[in-house]
């Protein structure tokens, strides 16, 4: 989309050198003709290599061109599993201890020089043993371990081997006895224990399906050689920096879907239900790190999709009285905005080892009461966001719809009775509270500014300290705080992953932080951890949330809204916080050669 | 003068001795841990132990120094923490798009800020020098970042001069280097002509510039042939020890117009905590200012023939 017409005076003092951009950028401008889809990676990527990467930033490029065997519904919420490589979710046994999968028919790894003759061959079940061995392995994966790890029976004592025999080592010959083969397209994985989290496990990135002979064949240039089943396929080397270009994977195996949430099909979500995926031809995504040029970018009509910053959001969205959100007059019509719950919780940890805070429940719930977190979505965010009354963010199954967890109310009355008998009757006696940041901007201290205020009310004062994340973690893994403004993103939508925040065992480097240890709550969430969902899982939650209530070891404030933003050109685009949206949008070429009207 | 190449040679091992251990202390004591880095949020004892070994980390600290003079003096960095990458050409080919995007300006700004230098430097106190002058102080009392976003906005975005960001390699990258060039061009003008400026005028009043005018020499070959070569030798140490930060790169430029050079390596490389990159990028640093030093003071005695290396 970007014309390079240099001005005269500026041609002549750049001289001959840009004559050759000036004649070469809009042959390359008009010549394309096939539908091509641009969004911005906001980082380089590491590795491509499924099993040694586990970032957002790999996440986006390996999706585009790896399969799993399980993935989430792209229109479906609450976001729902769904087979992907294989023909059907797998069953499991009347013991709940075996899983048996199939795999679907005829799908082929994309044509490559690593394959005899450079003909892709056919997934078969050797290949998904492989790949999993491959995770598993502790020199190849450092990263992603946490998901699997005591959930198939023989794989950690194989990964122990692994890392026993060294790098050079490849074990994946080797008998796992949770792994079977049963025929070319049926195997089965035998779990350790009855565990309804395991399939999410399944869905994460570094268990892609990979091919042994690309592995072989490109070594460590693997991580730059991408061979998979995936939408898109790379046709040469990828480059870390700068544009990354793939194409449409011509034998990609899956449709766009025919099942959608209630009001899709009236948004015109459906509208392309079985069509072969991608709905592109090419899949262009430049490395951008910056917030400015991204933003202009879009405005300027090179880019299709992104994520909406918090700066763009002030100048560009417009909240309506009811609580909705649409574009400003000058930009509607020319993009969409598209909101979405995040999946993640943001909160105030508790010290538990402060020798203030940790010793004393009344002045924690004095605390809680004090915070008003509808004035922090309000006033800080522009309402971008929704109070929350339990850990688990609005999205997930387990939320405070399913539990009817009610948070402690923002009552100023009840705050300063609290502090009285926590032996601080309007803070006297209270030495400042410290909150930490993570963070150093200004959206820190605007933050700070508005906690601190809300704690005066009730006579409390406060200071802030300003870190740059490595040296908060330090700082939180240490202990070396009272509050601290945190959040957590859910790495897959379920509870657990946010009730384990309190767990006892969970201490640093793990991710309990507030360093609570309470047996009941571990006991609750031990319960709770592997069962699936339902009324004895939910009535677990609920007792975790009661002690949460009743100890405050954190102060759960409000789950973000996230947006996004498209050209008028896009269509299909629904925010998916799980599956990267790529291969569902269509673009209509002959809008976006027009370009931003 | 191969005597003295050699003894500056030889004063230089301290040097990078020094800058070797206070880089490898800094890290240890005050950098981010780039095993809890890399692990983020699903650390666990025995990840971080895994990692730790893989990365050599858990060896003694003095094995550790030990390992990084061994790579100092062998140029062998080994590979990045996060990428893996071989880290002798991640640097080589981000130190060649480091110096495709601020050589030409610097060599182009050189010799045109020289140029309008002697011009206003001719016109002492006219309309044109303070006019300039008042530009100049203008121009560089707004910060590079200010001037960054403000000509990519304007220039980039609202005129479509030039693409927004963006890089591709070979000749292709010409047509993304326009903007940075042009920036980096108006941002070296304000400093180096005050300063050229005032180096021409404190010879312009001179004895051998008087004598020349006197001699009948037109003003044009007074300035070239007397007061410029005069001038040489601060501009030659102001602009060879400029040199090795042309290699590092420009970390501002890099950034916004997504230039994978050595800036944008450095920066992610800091946000990753990915310490083979940061040793090297220091110490590389460190050498090349040493090494161009050397250069500079070559250059001296080329021009100046007064000046004597012993």
């Amino acid at each position: 989309m970007s014309m390079f017409r240099l001005p005269p005076a500026l041609a002549h003092a750049l001289a001959g050198v840009t004559l050759v951009a000036a004649l070469a950028a809009p042959a390359s401008a008009h010549a394309q003709e096939k539908s091509v889809l641009t969004v911005p990676r906001i980082s380089q990527f590491e590795t491509l290599d499924p099993a040694r990467g586990f970032g957002q930033t790999e996440t986006q490029v390996v999706q585009q061109v790896y399969s799993l065997l399980v993935s989430y519904s792209y229109l479906e919420r609450p976001y729902k599993l769904e087979a992907d490589l294989l023909e059907a979710m797998p069953t499991l046994s009347p013991d709940q201890l075996t899983l048996t999968f199939h795999l679907r028919r005829g799908v082929r790894f994309v044509d490559n020089p690593c394959f005899p003759g450079g003909k892709g061959r056919e997934v078969t079940s050797d290949d998904v043993l492989y790949s999993l061995k491959r995770y598993a392995d502790g020199n190849i994966n450092t990263k992603s371990w946490f998901a699997m790890q005591g959930a198939v029976v023989g794989l950690d004592d194989y990964r122990a081997a692994t890392v026993k025999a060294g790098p050079s080592a490849d074990l994946t010959s080797r008998d796992v006895a949770g792994l079977r083969k049963v025929d070319a397209h049926t195997f089965t994985i035998r779990l350790t224990h009855p565990n309804a989290l395991f399939l999410y496990a399944l869905t994460m990135t570094p268990t892609s399906i990979v091919p042994h002979e690309a592995v072989q064949f490109y070594k460590e240039r693997f991580a730059l050689n991408p061979v998979g089943t995936g939408p898109f396929m790379a046709t040469r080397q990828v480059d870390r920096k700068g544009v990354i270009r793939l194409v449409r994977n011509p034998d990609y195996y899956r449709s766009y879907p025919a099942v959608g949430e209630a009001g899709d099909a009236a948004k015109g979500l459906l509208k392309d239900a079985g069509k072969r995926l991608p709905l592109v031809d090419e899949l262009e995504m430049p490395l951008i790190e910056e917030l400015q040029p991204a933003a202009l970018k879009f405005l300027h009509g090179d880019l299709d999709w992104r994520p909406m910053d918090r700066a763009n959001f002030a100048k560009m969205v417009r909240r309506d009285p009811d609580g909705t959100f649409r574009l400003a007059p000058e930009f509607a019509g020319k993009f969409a905005i598209h909101a979405v719950p995040s999946l993640e919780t943001d909160y105030l940890l508790v010290n538990m080892r402060d020798p203030v805070l940790g010793r004393n429940k009344l002045l924690r719930q004095a605390l809680a009461a004090a915070f008003d977190a509808q004035a922090i979505v309000d006033v800080l965010w522009n309402g971008r966001g929704r109070r929350l009354n339990s850990l688990v963010p609005y999205d997930i199954p387990g939320n405070e719809r399913e539990t009817g967890a009610v948070a402690r109310p923002h009552d100023l009355a009840l705050a300063r009775k609290l502090l009285a008998q926590a032996g601080y009757p309007d803070g006297k006696g209270l030495p400042p509270l410290t909150i930490s940041f993570f963070q150093t901007h200004v959206a820190a201290h605007n933050e700070f500014d508005l906690l601190k205020a809300q704690l005066a009310a009730v006579g409390v004062q406060a200071k802030g300290v300003f870190m740059d994340q490595p040296t908060f973690t330090k700082a939180a893994e240490n202990g070396n705080y009272q509050l601290a403004s945190f959040g957590w993103e859910a790495d897959y939508p379920d509870a657990e992953d946010f009730y384990q925040l309190l767990y006892g065992p969970n201490a640093p480097p793990a991710s309990n932080w507030t360093g609570y240890a309470n047996p009941a709550y571990d006991k609750a969430y031990e319960t709770a951890r592997f069962m699936a969902n339902g009324p004895a899982r939910l009535e677990q939650l609920r007792i975790m949330n009661a002690l949460i209530a009743e100890d405050v070891p954190l102060i759960v404030l409000f789950d973000p809204l996230k947006f996004g933003i498209t050209q008028a050109w896009v269509g299909n685009f629904k925010r998916n916080l799980l599956v990267q949206e790529h291969m569902y949008l269509s673009v209509d070429m002959a809008r976006k050669r027009k370009g931003v009207q | 003068m191969g005597a003295y190449i050699v003894r500056r040679l030889l004063q230089a091992i301290p040097t990078v001795f020094g800058v070797a251990l206070l880089t490898f202390l800094l890290f240890n004591a005050f950098g981010p841990d780039p095993v809890r880095t890399a692990l983020g949020n699903h650390a666990t004892t025995e990840a971080m132990a895994s990692l730790r070994h893989q990365w050599g980390l858990d060896k003694p600290l003095a094995l550790q120094f030990l390992d990084f003079l061994r790579q100092i003096a062998t140029f062998d960095y080994g590979r990045s923490f996060v990428t893996g990458d071989d880290l002798g050409t991640q640097l080589k080919d981000g130190a060649l798009v480091s110096l495709s995007v601020t050589l030409p300006p610097f060599v182009f700004g050189g010799i045109v800020n020289i140029a309008i230098a002697l011009f206003i430097a001719r016109h002492r106190d006219g309309v044109v020098d303070k006019a300039a002058r008042a530009l100049f102080i203008a121009a560089m009392s707004v910060s590079a970042l200010v001037w960054v976003l403000a000509l990519q906005y304007l220039l980039a975005f609202k005129l479509d001069w030039f693409p927004i960001n963006g890089y591709e390699g070979g000749w292709s990258a010409v047509k993304y280097l326009g903007l940075p060039w042009l920036i980096q061009l108006l941002l070296l003008m304000g400093p180096d002509i005050r300063l050229y400026r005032a180096l021409f005028l404190a010879d312009m009043n001179a004895d051998w510039v008087r004598t020349a005018r006197a001699k009948g020499a037109g003003e044009g070959r007074v300035l070239l042939r007397h007061v410029l070569p005069n001038a040489w030798i601060p501009i030659i140490t102001q602009n060879v020890t400029t040199i090795p930060f042309l290699i590092l790169g420009s970390f501002l430029m890099e950034r916004f117009f997504s230039i994978p050079g050595i800036g944008n390596l450095t920066i992610d490389a800091l946000s990753r905590g990915d310490l083979p990159i940061l040793k090297a990028v220091t110490v590389l640093g460190a050498l090349a200012l040493v090494a161009f030093n050397l250069v500079n003071d070559l250059l001296y005695a080329v021009a100046d023939p007064r000046v004597r290396l012993q």
